[in-house]
């Protein structure tokens, strides 16, 4: 699979997937992303993921949908942006209809609680091993490895807002490069 | 009308929310509780645990706030409104970006951006972890799972659909 296959009609089918089968929120639904679209099919670099993902946590809305509508202009512009709102969307309201139908109903449901148990231990492991294939190839050099460990403690430790940490870790780019540049010219 | 002042309330709410359904939430709250007193509290807990036990984004969570109020057409029009900004705002944004994209300071924030995103998404996996492993049957499908998609080719779909398996048959 190359960037080639990338038809509206391929961008729908994989976004439906995606939506069919990310339970557990926004970060497993990134690591959906990484499997589908950089390791299988090869439509994204490594680079180009993380750069979506970046964008959807700048833009307003859901962040997941917003980086799909990313991922989706940038391989096939407007028609590829709506092939994977559809895709994300589709499936999931029509889960979330039958089961407010249901719930409104029936209320409490057991089975539905103890399969939600298991389901929340794998969306860890899927978070985790994404952040092991990310950190593989992104990760390669001291400065990069520091930035990396700082957001990390910011969040885990400290509870800052993460929108404020990307706003920062981007100016701290900025000068990085700035001081690279100093030293070349020299 | 009231279910269009609904639709307003979605659509503006996700255009002004950076960062997603927890930000969300609290504005979320006011307006559907406080305000319009469409929901009580505790049927504005039940429709966020229904947005995190479907698939896809949280924000879903609308759909079953607009059928409780307003039936079908309610949830139509908040999945509608949900996600018309969106379309909206990062597509104009997707056209800039990708044109301004060599551009110098753009290149340079990156650098710094994208390992923060690898820290912010490990920090995530420590607070789920905390919440959802909670014992010893949890711990091994979290472990196992963590194995099977670092070191096999299986999909995350069979690892997500394997372990509800496994949760029913456990508890």
């Amino acid at each position: 699979m190359t960037v080639a296959d990338a038809s509206v009609k391929n961008i729908l089918k994989v976004f439906l997937k995606i939506g069919t089968f990310a339970f557990g929120g926004v970060y497993s639904m990134l690591a959906f992303f990484e499997r589908e679209l950089v390791q299988n099919r090869k439509w994204l670099s490594q680079e180009e993921f993380a750069e979506s993902v970046v964008m959807g946590q700048l833009t307003p809305g859901a962040p997941i949908i917003n980086t799909g509508i990313f991922i989706g202009y940038r391989l096939k512009r407007l028609k590829g942006a709506l092939a994977t709102v559809a895709g994300q969307v589709l499936p999931s309201f029509v889960i979330v209809l039958i089961l407010s139908y249901l719930y409104i109903r029936y209320k409490e449901i057991a089975l539905l609680k103890a399969v939600l148990k298991g389901v929340g231990a794998a969306v860890v492991a899927l978070i985790a091993s994404v952040v092991y294939s990310m950190s593989g190839k992104l990760l390669k050099e001291y400065k990069g490895i520091l930035i990396a460990i700082v957001a990390f403690l910011c969040l885990a430790v400290f509870k800052l807002n993460p929108i404020g940490l990307i706003v920062a870790a981007g100016i701290v780019g900025l000068l990085m490069s700035r001081e690279e540049q100093r030293n070349g010219n020299l | 009308m009231e279910i269009f002042r609904f639709f307003w309330t979605i659509f503006y709410i996700n255009l002004f929310t950076i960062g997603g359904g927890y930000v969300m939430l609290p504005l979320l709250q006011r307006e559907v509780v406080d305000h319009y007193h469409w929901l009580s509290n505790k049927e504005f807990v039940e429709s966020i645990a229904i947005g995190q036990v479907t698939p896809g984004p949280l924000t879903i969570m609308n759909v079953f706030i607009g059928y409780k109020i307003f039936g079908f057409w309610g949830a139509l029009g908040a999945v509608i409104f949900s996600y018309l900004p969106s379309i909206i705002l990062v597509t104009i944004a997707s056209h800039y970006y990708l044109k301004f994209k060599n551009s110098w300071i753009v290149k340079a924030s990156f650098q710094g951006i994208r390992p923060a995103v690898i820290g912010l998404l490990a920090a995530i996996a420590i607070t789920l972890g905390r919440a959802s492993i909670v014992d010893v049957p949890t711990g091994l499908i979290a472990t196992g799972g963590f194995a099977i998609l670092v070191f096999t080719k299986v999909e995350p779909t069979f690892v997500i659909l394997g372990s509800g398996v496994a949760g029913a048959l456990l508890y």
